[in-house]
């Protein structure tokens, strides 16, 4: 195949050095680049003169450099000796006179702003929390004071200083849990360390009663006895529920355990209210970091097992209620409702109302979906409706409607402090985004893994359980922390609601005359703080990922 | 190299496959199956594709649903009771033509997961019976890889052991080796031999002539839904019945 290689080598490769074809491919060789090449050098030029007033020192080295650069590519192309410095300089930064031009375009001006913003935070700023006044304040720098000043209201809002011990208890505990966890999942320590891991993990699922009890306290009163039989006894049907469908085995230790877990916990409970230590605090107090931390957490660990209960309940194939069962109660439960219709219609005042006493048509409504689009799969229909929802409605419209509402269902003289609201808000916000994405992973999961699993007889927990879970959920990894992230930078939407969050907070410290208008540097910092927070969260999930992709190598 | 074989089976026929018939929407896939087995017996199902033997053999383990006839194994009926499924499934193993190992579990955990949460047996003792399933498919060293680290001749080994560690007492092979490289059918044949030899009671999907003509009791040759002919190995290839197994076998016969 000789003739074909000599068609596709070029011969012009001559070792000297071509100056009719660097022009070309520089600048001669189209209208539009020499067009773009020349117009580039004006506006390089005159950026590096505007520069040169400004800092002459700098820009000047920069220029040097730039020039050395140049120079360095020229006489290593003239003697053919390319360095290992002007081989990379020719490769990254200076391949063409275009890019020639914006190298030192670019470098300019990253210079510049490192150089303002180093002057306006260090150089020309004031760190002294005893002088945030307008008064001692530097035209072009900043005023650090006020993070220093400001600190409890960033980070706790309004709580009383007299409960600060409480949040820092917390802290301390999730901390040294992290520890823990850090040190006995070392590869080296896993296996000798089970136990220990084993109580840690118990730990970890009673961490967020410990910290209610930190963050929120309990109020003293009077041992409820009902309360603590009928625990006992819902308990014991969930155990006897399980057991029957075989989801866990019989035995004496954990049926006993199962009994007596509520009634220890409860006391415990008990003892701890009424000791006074922590007595509760109004969460309407909370705020500032705390605020957006308790939110984003618990939006975090509800939303993720809701979002998975959606998603399974919206693919799930079992209860197919059949017709003749929806039918009659449907139609049923219609003539119960017009039973009511009457006396609304002599009630109401206006055609709306008029029309609302007409509501049991609803019920066929949704009957005719379960039995026609659900094939009556309540489950998926209910699952399905639920998703569909709450994705069509923004997240401020729900947190509105939660506040707004709620005190409709909460009766007479119950008030639920906002953060509930929207804790429990945005947690239905995120639940139905998270089950798209679960589901998303779970339709992933190749047909032949269901039937292998059913062949080898697991019934339909076993199967989610082990086989398919585990795998779509190592799937939906990186959506899922897109979630977590979402839902820790997103909650400072609670500030249109009236709550004060680690970014709502601004408006109460700008608003004092010590740090009036000192908005930029509580950015700087809140930018800081979340960045971080992202930042680690989105790294832990690429561990994440290594560490359970194991099974695909 | 000889291993114990299932244990004992009670009923006379093992497999009692009635007029079984199954639609997936308006298209019949069965028309009227009939077999019956006995136990130990090895049976090769041919055919035409889309003939219906990969329905027919899902059906006897409840992959698919069939709607009319019955299925009876090991004395079992196969109907809408989930508790008789779950006791089938039991004793039927199945190796599917794309192995469908987890791929996020290691090959011991693959074997292990079924007999641990579905036989209750202790982890010990499916660890211990595992490894000896993994000797015998000639495997042993890879027990603690990933399935994506393994060939294909060697993830099916892995599909076979982790079927019989659930000790069933009949396998249904779909296609087992049409997946594979040449160079890896063989040894996968190998224990399909293996087992056929050691009492197993055998259904296989499969056009490996050689496998069927040196272990088959019978062949039934599957067209349409329907079972055309059944027959001996030696009758089935050299002079069979139906002029449609004549059809079939001569377009085989040419590659
Ligand atoms: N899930 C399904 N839905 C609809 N039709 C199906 C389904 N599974 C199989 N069929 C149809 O049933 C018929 C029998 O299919 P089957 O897979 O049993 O054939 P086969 O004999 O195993 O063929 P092959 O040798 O290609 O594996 C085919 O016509 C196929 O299109
Ligand atoms: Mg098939």
């Amino acid at each position: 195949m000789t003739t074909n290689e000599e068609l596709t080598t070029p011969k012009a490769i001559g070792r000297g050095f071509n100056w009719q074809l660097f022009l070309q491919d520089n600048l001669t060789g189209s209208w539009m680049q020499t067009v773009t090449v020349l117009l580039l050098a004006i506006i390089t030029g005159s950026y590096v003169y505007g520069k040169y007033e400004e800092l002459p020192i700098v820009t000047a080295v920069v220029v040097a450099l730039w020039i050395l650069g140049i120079v360095s590519i020229i006489v290593s192309e003239i003697f053919h000796k390319p360095t290992a410095v002007s081989r990379w300089l020719k490769q990254n930064l200076l391949t063409s006179f275009a890019n020639s031009l914006l190298t030192l375009f670019v470098v300019l001006v990253l210079v510049s702003a490192v150089n303002g913003i180093w002057q306006w935070s260090y150089v020309n700023a004031n760190f002294n929390p005893a002088e945030t006044a307008p008064e001692f304040r530097s035209a072009n720098g900043a005023t650090w004071g006020v993070l220093w000043g400001a600190r409890k209201l960033l980070m706790t809002g309004w709580l009383e200083p007299i409960h600060s011990w409480r949040v820092w208890l917390g802290l301390g505990f999730i901390l040294i849990m992290w520890l823990f966890t850090y040190i006995t999942s070392r590869p080296a320590l896993k296996e000798k360390l089970r136990v220990a891991r084993m109580v840690l993990n118990g730990f970890w699922l009673l961490s967020p009663v410990v910290l209610y009890i930190l963050l929120a306290g309990i109020s003293e009163g009077a041992y409820n006895v009902t309360g603590t039989i009928t625990g006992v006894a819902v308990l014991g049907a969930i155990y006897a529920l399980l057991w029957s469908q075989k989801v866990i085995p019989f035995s004496w230790g954990s049926i006993i355990g199962t009994v007596v877990a509520w009634p220890l916990l409860y006391t415990i409970w008990w003892f701890i209210g009424n000791s006074g230590q922590f007595p509760p605090i109004d969460p309407d107090k909370w705020g500032g970091l705390l605020l957006t931390l308790i939110i984003a957490s618990s939006v975090i660990v509800l939303a993720f097992p809701l979002g998975m209960i959606l998603a399974l309940a919206r693919r799930s194939e079992v209860f197919g209620v059949p017709a003749w069962l929806i039918w009659p109660v449907a139609v049923a439960a219609t003539l119960w409702g017009f039973t009511t219709t009457p006396e609304l219609l002599a009630t109401s005042r206006n055609l709306v109302e008029q029309i609302m006493s007409f509501w049991p048509v609803i019920i066929l409504a949704i009957a005719y979906m379960i039995h026609r689009v659900f094939n009556g799969n309540i489950v998926a229909g209910v699952g399905t409706t639920f998703i569909e929802l709450i994705r069509s409605v923004p997240l401020i419209t729900l947190l509105f409607m939660g506040i707004v509402m709620a005190p409709f269902f909460s009766g007479e003289g119950v008030s639920i402090p906002k953060p509930w609201l929207v804790i429990v808000g945005y947690t239905l916000f995120s639940s139905a985004y998270m089950a798209e994405a679960i589901r998303g992973g779970l339709q992933a999961i190749p047909k032949g893994q269901y039937e292998a699993s059913d062949a080898l007889g697991f019934n339909g927990s076993q199967k989610m359980r082990f086989i398919i879970l585990p795998q779509a959920l190592r799937i939906v990894i990186p959506a899922i922390v897109g979630q977590f992230i979402g839902a820790f930078k997103s909650s400072s939407l609670v500030s249109i609601v009236g709550l004060f969050d680690f970014l709502g907070i601004n408006r109460s410290i700008v608003s004092n005359p010590a740090w009036l208008g000192l908005r930029l540097e509580l950015y700087v910092f809140m930018a800081i703080i979340y960045f971080t927070g992202s930042f680690l969260m989105s790294s832990y999930s690429r561990k994440l990922e290594v560490q359970l992709g194991l099974g695909d190598r | 190299m000889e291993f114990e074989g299932p244990s004992q089976s009670f009923v006379d026929e093992i497999i009692i496959a009635e007029n079984v018939h199954k639609w997936f929407g308006e298209f019949e896939a069965l028309r009227g199956v009939d077999l019956r087995v006995k136990p130990g017996e090895v049976i090769v199902i041919l055919g035409p594709s889309g003939s219906g033997k990969s329905t027919f053999i899902r059906c006897l383990n409840r992959l698919e649903e069939h709607q009319e006839g019955r299925i009876i194994m090991d004395g079992i009926e196969l109907s809408h009771d989930i508790r008789n499924i779950q006791e089938v499934r039991r004793e039927v193993g199945m190796v599917f033509q794309q192995f469908n190992l987890f791929p996020h579990l290691t090959v011991l955990e693959n074997i292990t997961l079924a007999p641990i949460n579905v036989r209750k047996w202790t982890r010990d003792h499916a660890e211990e019976l595992a490894m000896k399933w993994l000797t015998r498919v000639g495997i042993p060293e890879q027990a603690h890889k990933y399935p994506g680290q393994l060939s294909g001749g060697q993830q099916q080994r892995v599909a076979m052991a982790r079927t019989l560690t659930m000790q069933p007492k009949i396998l249904l092979f779909d296609e087992p080796t049409s997946a594979l490289d040449p160079e890896m059918i063989k040894e996968v044949l190998d224990v399909m031999r293996d087992l056929a030899r050691s009492g197993y009671t055998i259904i296989a999907v499969t056009h490996e002539m050689g496998f069927a003509r040196e272990v088959a009791d019978r062949i039934i040759f599957m067209d349409a839904g329907k079972i055309v002919e059944e027959n001996t190995p030696e009758n089935f290839y050299n002079n069979p019945k139906e002029e449609r197994t004549k059809l079939f076998l001569n377009q085989i016969l040419q590659h």
